[in-house]
This record gives structure tokens, C-alpha cells and sequence, in this order.
């Protein structure tokens, strides 16, 4: 169920460290070419320009106009100016709905990333084999619906294997999906599951650029590996670790699928995560003005993290030569 | 020796070797954690094969057996609708099956239709934004990457009521149509390779008297062929799991496809809770043609993957 | 609107571009065809049946039906009112009655000449809008027993006639509450109502859960509240404010979550929606007993291994017994593009001749009591005794039946009361701030 992809977005950011940027070129090279490609440019870029226009832009514009709507798709759309943003700032359930979405990103994208970092340098470091990168990417040819309910089935307190196992070993069960505490936790979890592998193949093939011939310098002068992880590995894989967040910062603010299937929002909106209350509200209550102010704030929450995200680990620069 | 250094491919000896020498403790270790994790990857997957092998009814008095609850293959039987629904019912199960086929086609259909036309239409803008010269080229590159951060729902019922003007609700153009064109993540990918492939190239194709269109076609696609490759299969796996907006454009079996087909599958039987066995083999049975293609080109992904790693 | 014309513009050339497909037709009705939704698979073959008498009487006229999960019905319905993709006629649910009925997207059937009386009682009047006209023509009911574990009663000594004579109170919870102690086993085999009892390690509880109940506890807590003589709103139908403030509702509540501090009902963990309902926890040996609906028999019945039985709800401190009896309707939408077809099978839906036949498959209950009589002919060849079921409805002098709380806003009352009866199972938060919640639902009731 993509309504919105969790955890990373189906995007892959491989590319890369100059992310917006262009390649710097001096106005020699430009009066080279002479005045410039708009023709063929223009031919070029119309598919692409008219799906963006039609697909992307336009919904979102039209999206923050019916944020000042009162609009329940069935009649037309009333202006109501900036009630239903009022009624946001007024809307517990709102603010713990967003509340729960950042604990979500804290441990989804906190753990994913360490893992992902890990699995990748153990690929690199530890063996080169093509069939174990090939096993760790198969969750992720998953939809997220059969991921939330095959972990549904696995995790459930009296009929998950999950538990069984645990009960096995002489533990208490753990209700994983219908405990306050550990729903959100686990959710995460099961979204670090699918999407791991992908991140790892991404900071890989960061890893990947790296020469060699750093590792082997190190090595001479009698570095472990622990510390050449620190000492060349991170700094090098920065640029490539800034883009793979922001994009995983994005896909996994938008979190659904996963809690639609596997808890419903609850126990008593424990999992109720932003994405799922607009939803909600939405198709469930067919408040589709609310919803859309709603989805603007979650708009303007992501640009900010991806701006903020974007200055603080320097994406743009890279530490490589 | 380290005049050798060739540019690091995973297949690389030389970041392995020098580690073979002494296996440590801490290599120990690192064994032990791979192991681990691939042990975590791949258990669900054997469970999904065990559920899907077991009688439903019988499921829920062994939850911890290891192998399948007095086996059948029912379970497949109903996912791929070979079961009357009689039987079905009778083994506990949701009685209508997946006409697996028909909706194996069209998701063959709409995804195809979305890897081919949205790689092509982003390689071609890809290359406006990397190589050609044109004003406001970075602004309206920003504004194409600023796209990425719209969330998935805000244009998910605009495009459907513009489907519906359309006329292509309940068709398969409908559902591949907001995807085709591009999107903003494939535009970005793409347009970093192109971006790092040496002008020299280009400059002396452009001295063969080469317009820059057949630059495109001739020099720069065939160049592009393997983050091609993997930028589609990545795509064809997404357009393949989606599943919210083709549940929205289709309506009856012509436009169906698996994942929604999946889900109706799954929530048969409204209150008696899931048909387990019949769910897991439909489960398995929607995610072999990913397994096959992927089994196909894993190893040209995983390896080229690092080609495109930023230079 | 200039954007608009843009698009349409340049939709129409891709359109062109690849013709042909575009027509692929929306719902796919000809001129003499009816498009019907359902959403629950095992009732399909009845309904195919019903389709092909109507089509012999209607020559001219067929019936295509689309059946669709239950969790992706009602999405799938709205985007279709919004795509002017709706089918001709649709299988109704009262909880979103209101809902349909205040968007303005179905039509009256008062010409169908539905008469109440033809069905069974209150299944009809549930139907008619507060605009005074009928929405939905009577298609089935369902109502709730108490099914249990024949093996482990017989063990613990209760008989069925025992089991249909259960009575209980919020204060000591009466003949019902020793039951399901006296069923309640820890790990050491000792019984619910014996000294050294350990609550906190039972192998198999009294009594399943179901859930929270969200804001109905039509299998949870509905049995209880209304033998207690609780009602939800102030009306019977479209009342202006719920009652979940009310003293009697909330010690109701307190008592039968109570039952889960003291080890007889299964914790709310043990519930997971899909995974492991009641059914399941009856089926794997977990609990003895479990209430659910008529809609669940066969599913009870056919779990190997288990030898299954139904009893009555207990009676409560009204002195009756109660249960909740739901109906669905069928319902034709406004801008059916063959109203009269859809119109005549509605008709024919809620026909004698459609139910009885319905009702041969023995899965539901169909609302005629003929339809209804075929259905518990059809039960007792396959060897069911569903007099559980049937018997509330027939003995008015003993138990009492009550239908969903009928209002506007319904979508929202649940999407409030659902986290907030979660709270209080699975949080133990008290039930006085159930008053809260009631307060936030009037308000919104009252706009």
C-alpha cells in the first residue's frame, strides 16, 4: 500500500554529494558552446516537465488550496480561509500524532542507518560476495503490505513464532504490536527489516569510491580496522551518508502502510502516526479540507528537516579529493 | 603494489586480502554478526513457505511447529482461485481466488509501461540538466528535486479525479500514467551519472560532426546502460509493489492488478480474521516473478550499483 | 482552469496515442446490465444464484457483481461516488448509513414498496433517513452467542443447559462470572475459582477477547451494557447525543474489563485484528469460550479439532438477555446509470424468493423468516444447532435485541471512542474519562 512509502522512498540517491549542484564551469566553456541548448532542451524535458506540471505540481498547489477549504468530495469545495489550520493548532490528537511520528523516524532511521553502515562495511571489509548482498536486498522486493502482515503473523502474542520462540527460551511473551510501549518500536523495527538492505547497498556503493589504497596505507602504519572506520571510513562516506538520510528522513516521516496493516493506530493511537490520521480523516471522515492543511504541515516539516539536514552535514561538500 | 590499484570494483582482491591473513577474533565476530543478520533477513521467508503450506484450520493449535501444519498445498490452491469455493470454505479459507494470470499480465503491463517510459522521459531530462545549456536550467532543476518532498497523499486524489476526466479510470493507462513521465528521483540519478561521465567524450563525438540528439542516443544512453539497468529494476520493484493508487484506478479484473488483488485476497472474510495459509502462498505466489527477476540481474544490480557511487 | 484545459489537452493526445484501451469501459455496464458490490466472499455463490433467478425473470437484464475485501470496500466506494464510478446497487452497513445518506448519494426506494412487516423485526426501519424516505432494502441479520469449547466445559462440569441460563450483575458478576472462572486454568491446572489461583499465568482463559470494542462492542462488551438496559444515543434512530457518560455504561465497562485484572477474560495482547481474533484464541486451546457473531458459525464449525457449541448471552440486571442484531441492506446509489434495473433488483434482493434461496447456503441469516427458516434448515443439515442465535430474536419475553447506534458522524464517533476503549483495556486508564470522550462526540453531534 504506497500511499506513501515508509522508510526510504523508493528513490534511490546514489548519485550523489553535489546533490543540487551543477559542475562548476567557467564562463570559457560556456561561450564555447555558444548560446546555450533551449530548443533541444525544451524538446528533451517536455515529457518529463509535463508530469511533473501535471502529476506533482499541480496536486500540490491544488492540495494547499483545499487546505482553506472546507471539502468533503462529494460537493464542491467552501473557502474557509484558515480554519482548518486553527483547528490543527487546537487538535491534540494532531500534535500526538506528530509526536509519535518522530519517535517513529528517531528509531527507524537511527537504527537503519547504524545497521545499514554496518552491513555495508562488513561487505566491503569482511567478504565481497555478491550472493550474500543479494540476500540481505530480498526483503525489499516486498511490498510493505506483505512485509506488515507476514511481522503480523510472526510477531503476534500467542500465535507468532516470534513469541513462541521467546516463551521457548523461558522469557514472558512480549505483546510487540499491542503494547503502547512497544508498538511504535516494533513498527520501526519492521520497516528497518525491509528496507536495510537497500540503505547498506546504497552507503556501499558509497564505500565503494573510496580507493583503496587509503585502507592499505593505514594498514602499514599497524591501524585496526575499528579505528579506520573512524578514521577514514565515516569522514569519506559523508556525502553519500547526508543524501541516503534525507531521503530516508523523507520516506520515513511518511510511514502508513505498515501500521494500517499491522495495528491500526492503535493501542489507543499509540501507533497513530501523521500519515495515518490524514488518511484517516480523509477517506474515514471524508474531512478532506483538515486533511490537506494537515498534509501541508507535513510538507513544510519535511522541506525544513531536508534544508536543516542538508546544512548540517554539509551534503554538498565532499571530504574526497 | 599500490600502483595496481584499479579502480575499486567489488570484485577488487585487494581489499580482501589483506585481511585473510589473521583471522581474528573480531573477523570471528563479524562472521558471526553477518550470519546473524542474513539468519533475520531470510527466517520470514521460510516461515511465510511454512504457513503457506499448512492446513488453515489447524494453524492456530501449532503455532511454534516448525514444518507445515498437517500439509497441503490448498493454500496455493486458493490463492491461484483451483479451489471451488465449496472447498474453501470448508478448509477455512477465502473463497475467492486470484485469477493469477490475468492479474500477472497487468502487472507485468503497468509496470513495464512504467520503468520503460519514465527511465526514457528522465534520461532525456536527465541529459537536458546535465549537458545542455539553457536559462534557468538549476532553478527548474530545484523545483523538480523540491518535488521529492511532496507526501505521497497530497497528489493522490488530484490524480485521480484528473484520471477520472480522463476517462482511464478502471484501465491500465490509468494507474502507469501519473509514474510514467518521470519522477523527480530518477531525473536526480541519472543526471548525476550523465553529469560524471567526462566531457571529453561528448566533445569528441561533437568533432565527428555528431548533433548533440545522436550524442544522446548514440553515446550517452549505451554509456548509461548499466545504472540504467539498475535504476529500472529499482523502479519495476516499485511500480510492482504499489498498491494504494492502483486499488483507486481499478475496478474490475481487466485493470486488477497482483498487489491489489493481494489485498482483496486478504480481507475476504471480513471478521473471521486472515485465510493464513491461502494469504502466505498468494503472498509468495505475487513476489515470485520479483524473486525471478531479481535472481536474473541481483548480481549485475548489486555489483553496478557501486558504478554509479559518487565520484 | 486554465491549467485544466492544459491537461485535458494534453490527456486527450495521450489518449489518442493510445487508443483503443481508453474505452475500456468503467464499470463495464451495458445498457441492460446492473453493477453490484459485495465484500464478503462466502456469500458470493448465494448471490450468484440470486443474480441468475432474477436474470431468468428479467430477461435483458444482468447482473454483474464485484466483490471486494471489506478493508478497502468503503475507500474503494467513496473514490467511486467521486469518479462517478459507482455501482448501480451496493450491499449497505448501517455504521455508514449516515454517512452515505448525509453525502447525498443514494436513492429513495419508497416506491419499492418494502414492507416492514415482510422481515424481521426492526431490520426494516433502520433504513429510512431522517428525511423520512428508505435508503436500504433488508438483506440479512446476524446476531451474538456465546460459543464455547465443549471438551473444556464438559471438563469443568457446566452443561449446555447450564450455559443457556447464565446470569450476571456488575457487582459480583452472577452465575456468568463463576463460569468462565471455573473454566479459567493456570499453568498448574488450577481453576479460576480455587485457592492459590495465579492469575498472571493462565494457560486458558474463561473467556476470548475480542478487542476493545470501539465504540459499539457489538462481540465484546454490547451483550453486557444493554442487558444492563443501557442504550448508546437518547433515540432509538438518529439520536443527537451518545451515552458514554452515563453511570450504568461505565460500571458495565469497569466490570468486564475487570475481568481481565483477574485472569478470566484474555488480556487485550492477546488480541491482534487478522491474527488472532476470539475464533483463534477458542481454536488454539487459549480460551474456552468466546462471544461472536452469527456470521462466525461456520468458521467455529469447521476448525479442526475443536468440538464446538453456542449458548445464549447471560441474562443482566434488566432481566433479560440481550444481543446486538444487525442488518444489512442493499442500497441504490443516486446516479446509478440503470436506476430501474437496480431498482428491480433490489427488489428482487429483498424478495422471498432471492432470501430463501440466500438462505440455503447457510451462511447468513436472511431478514425474510423464510429466508431465515431456510438458512437454520440449511445450518441443521451440516449438523449446527443456531438457536442461539435464532431464539433472542423470536423470544421477546426474554431477551431483548438492539441494533448499531444509528446517528450522523458515526465515522467520527469511532475514530474517538476506538483509542479511548483501548486505553481503558490495554492502559488501564479509568472509565470516568470515558465522559470526556462522550463530551467531544456530542459536540461534534451538535454542530
Amino acid at each position: 500500500m504506497t500511499i506513501a512509502s515508509s522508510s526510504p522512498p523508493s528513490r534511490l540517491p546514489v548519485g550523489g554529494a553535489e546533490g543540487a549542484r551543477t559542475t562548476p564551469r567557467t564562463r570559457a566553456a560556456k561561450a564555447r558552446e555558444g548560446g546555450g541548448d533551449g530548443r533541444l532542451a525544451a524538446v528533451f524535458l517536455a515529457p518529463a516537465l509535463l508530469g511533473f506540471l501535471v502529476f506533482l505540481l499541480w496536486p500540490t498547489l491544488r492540495g494547499i488550496y483545499l487546505s482553506f477549504t472546507r471539502f468533503n468530495l462529494l460537493t464542491p469545495a467552501q473557502w474557509v480561509g484558515l480554519d482548518n489550520y486553527d483547528r490543527m493548532v487546537h487538535d491534540p490528537i494532531f500534535w500526538d500524532s506528530l509526536r509519535v511520528t518522530v519517535v517513529y523516524v528517531v528509531i527507524n532511521i537511527g537504527v537503519q542507518t547504524v545497521s545499514a553502515l554496518a552491513i555495508a562495511v562488513l561487505l566491503q571489509r569482511l567478504t565481497q560476495s555478491a550472493v550474500l548482498r543479494g540476500i540481505v536486498l530480498t526483503p525489499y522486493l516486498m511490498s510493505n503490505v506483505v512485509a506488515g502482515i507476514v511481522w503480523l503473523w510472526v510477531l503476534d502474542t500467542q500465535l507468532g513464532i516470534g513469541n513462541e520462540i521467546i516463551a521457548g527460551l523461558g522469557f514472558d511473551r512480549i505483546p510487540f504490536l499491542n503494547d503502547e510501549t512497544w508498538a511504535i518500536p516494533t513498527i520501526a523495527l519492521i520497516n528497518v527489516w525491509r528496507h536495510v538492505g537497500y540503505t547498506a547497498l546504497l552507503l556501499f556503493a558509497g564505500l565503494q569510491a573510496i580507493p583503496n589504497d587509503m585502507y592499505e596505507a593505514a594498514k602499514v602504519d599497524g591501524a585496526s580496522e575499528w579505528r579506520m572506520f573512524w578514521r577514514i571510513t565515516l569522514p569519506l562516506l559523508r556525502p553519500v551518508l547526508a543524501v541516503v538520510l534525507i531521503m530516508t528522513v523523507i520516506g520515513s516521516f511518511q510511514v502508513f502502510d505498515t501500521v494500517a496493516v499491522a495495528t491500526n493506530g492503535g493501542p489507543a493511537n499509540a501507533t497513530n502516526v501523521l500519515q495515518f490520521y490524514i488518511y484517516g480523516s480523509a477517506f474515514g471522515r471524508f474531512q478532506f479540507g483538515y486533511a490537506s492543511a494537515m498534509s501541508v504541515a507535513l510538507l513544510v516539516v519535511l522541506s525544513a528537516i531536508t534544508v536543516l539536514q542538508y546544512r548540517i552535514t554539509r551534503a554538498g561538500q565532499t571530504d574526497l579529493g | 603494489m599500490a600502483a595496481v590499484t584499479a579502480p575499486p570494483t567489488r570484485t577488487s582482491p585487494v581489499s580482501v586480502r589483506p585481511l585473510r591473513r589473521r583471522p581474528s577474533v573480531g573477523r570471528v565476530a563479524a562472521w558471526v554478526v553477518m550470519a546473524a543478520i542474513v539468519l533475520v533477513t531470510l527466517l520470514p521467508f521460510y516461515w511465510i513457505l511454512r504457513t503457506a503450506l499448512s492446513s488453515n484450520t489447524a494453524l492456530a493449535a501449532h503455532p511454534g511447529d516448525p514444518l507445515p501444519v498437517d500439509f497441503t498445498t490448498g493454500g496455493f490452491e486458493r490463492a491461484l482461485g483451483l479451489q471451488s469455493t465449496k472447498e474453501a470454505i470448508a478448509q477455512g479459507g477465502a473463497a475467492g481466488g486470484l485469477k493469477f494470470w490475468r492479474y500477472l499480465i497487468n502487472s507485468v503491463v503497468v509496470s513495464t509501461l512504467i520503468t520503460v517510459c519514465q527511465i526514457f522521459c528522465s534520461a532525456m531530462a536527465a541529459y537536458a540538466f546535465a549537458r545542455l545549456r539553457w536559462r534557468g536550467r538549476d532553478k527548474v532543476f530545484g523545483l523538480f528535486l523540491a518535488g521529492l518532498m511532496v507526501p505521497t497523499i497530497f497528489t493522490l486524489l488530484p490524480n485521480f479525479v484528473l484520471i477520472k476526466q480522463l476517462g482511464l479510470i478502471d484501465n491500465l493507462l490509468g494507474i502507469a500514467l501519473p509514474t510514467m513521465f518521470m519522477t523527480p528521483f530518477a531525473v536526480f540519478f541519472l543526471r548525476q551519472f550523465f553529469m560524471n561521465v567526462p566531457r571529453e567524450v561528448e566533445e569528441a563525438a561533437l568533432l565527428d560532426g555528431a548533433g548533440k540528439v545522436r550524442i544522446f542516443f548514440r553515446v550517452m544512453l549505451p554509456m548509461a546502460s548499466t545504472p540504467i539497468l539498475t535504476l529500472g529494476v529499482l523502479t519495476y520493484i516499485t511500480s510492482w509493489n504499489d498498491y494504494f493508487w492502483p486499488l483507486m484506478v481499478s475496478y474490475s479484473d481487466s485493470s486488477r492488478v497482483l498487489t491489489v488483488a493481494l489485498a482483496i485476497f486478504r480481507a475476504q472474510t471480513p471478521q473471521t480474521g486472515y485465510d493464513w495459509s491461502g494469504l502466505m502462498a498468494a503472498t509468495l505466489i505475487a513476489a515470485l516473478p520479483m524473486l525471478l527477476l531479481f535472481g536474473v540481474f541481483a548480481r549485475r544490480i548489486v555489483s553496478t550499483i557501486s558504478f554509479t557511487g559518487v565520484k | 482552469m486554465r491549467i485544466r484545459t492544459v491537461v485535458a489537452l494534453t490527456g486527450a493526445l495521450t489518449l489518442s496515442l493510445v487508443s483503443g484501451c481508453a474505452q475500456g469501459g468503467a464499470a463495464g455496464s451495458g445498457a441492460g446490465s446492473v453493477t453490484y458490490w459485495l465484500w464478503d466472499a462466502n456469500q458470493l455463490p448465494a448471490y450468484q444464484a440470486c443474480a441468475q433467478g432474477f436474470e431468468r425473470e428479467n430477461p435483458g437484464l444482468d447482473v454483474k457483481i464485484t466483490q471486494m475485501g471489506w478493508a478497502d470496500y468503503w475507500t474503494k466506494l467513496t473514490a467511486s461516488f467521486i469518479a462517478g464510478t459507482q455501482p448501480d446497487v451496493f450491499t449497505d452497513h448501517i455504521q455508514k448509513f449516515g454517512q452515505f445518506a448525509d453525502l447525498d448519494v443514494l436513492e429513495p426506494l419508497d416506491d419499492l414498496g418494502i414492507d416492514d412487516s415482510a422481515y424481521q423485526a426492526g431490520l426494516g426501519a433502520n433504513w429510512i433517513g431522517q428525511d423520512g424516505h428508505r435508503y436500504g432494502a433488508p438483506k440479512d441479520w446476524d446476531t451474538v452467542a456465546l460459543f464455547y469449547n465443549k471438551k473444556l466445559t464438559e471438563a469443568a462440569g457446566l452443561t449446555a443447559d447450564r450455559l443457556n441460563s447464565l446470569s450476571w450483575n456488575p457487582k459480583g458478576g452472577g452465575t456468568f462470572e463463576k463460569a468462565i472462572a471455573h473454566l479459567t486454568v493456570d499453568r498448574d491446572g488450577r481453576r479460576g475459582d480455587e485457592p492459590g489461583f495465579d492469575k498472571n499465568h493462565v494457560k486458558v482463559y474463561g473467556l476470548a477477547t475480542g478487542g476493545a470494542g470501539d465504540s459499539d462492542g457489538q462481540t465484546t462488551w454490547s451483550p453486557f451494557t444493554a442487558s444492563a438496559g443501557w442504550n448508546y444515543t437518547d433515540k432509538a434512530r438518529w439520536g443527537d447525543s451518545y451515552a458514554y457518560d452515563s453511570k450504568t455504561f461505565q460500571s458495565v465497562i469497569d466490570w468486564y474489563f475487570g475481568l481481565a485484572k483477574k485472569g478470566y477474560l484474555a488480556p487485550y495482547t492477546d488480541y491482534t485484528d487478522g491474527a488472532n481474533p476470539a475464533n483463534a484464541q477458542v481454536a488454539s486451546g487459549r480460551a474456552a469460550t468466546a462471544f461472536d457473531g452469527a456470521w462466525m458459525i461456520s468458521t467455529y464449525y469447521g476448525t479442526k479439532g475443536l468440538d464446538v457449541g453456542t449458548a445464549v448471552t447471560p441474562t443482566g440486571p434488566s432481566g433479560k438477555r440481550a444481543t446486538m442484531m444487525n442488518g444489512l441492506a442493499d442500497s441504490v446509489t443516486k446516479n446509478a446509470r440503470n436506476k430501474e434495473g437496480a431498482k428491480k433488483w433490489v427488489k428482487y434482493l429483498a424478495s422471498d424468493e432471492c432470501q430463501k434461496t440466500v438462505g440455503g447456503y447457510g451462511i447468513v441469516f436472511p431478514a425474510t423468516p423464510d429466508g431465515t427458516a431456510a438458512a437454520v434448515a440449511a445450518y441443521r443439515k451440516k449438523g449446527i444447532d443456531v438457536s442461539a442465535f435464532t431464539e433472542p430474536v423470536t423470544d421477546k419475553r426474554h431477551a431483548r435485541t438492539f441494533s448499531f447506534p444509528v446517528t450522523d458522524y458515526a465515522a467520527d464517533v469511532y475514530a474517538l471512542m476506538r483509542p479511548a476503549m483501548q486505553d481503558v483495556f490495554a492502559n488501564g486508564a479509568p472509565v470516568s474519562g470515558l465522559t470526556k470522550t462522550n463530551d467531544q462526540i456530542n459536540f461534534i453531534l451538535g454542530q
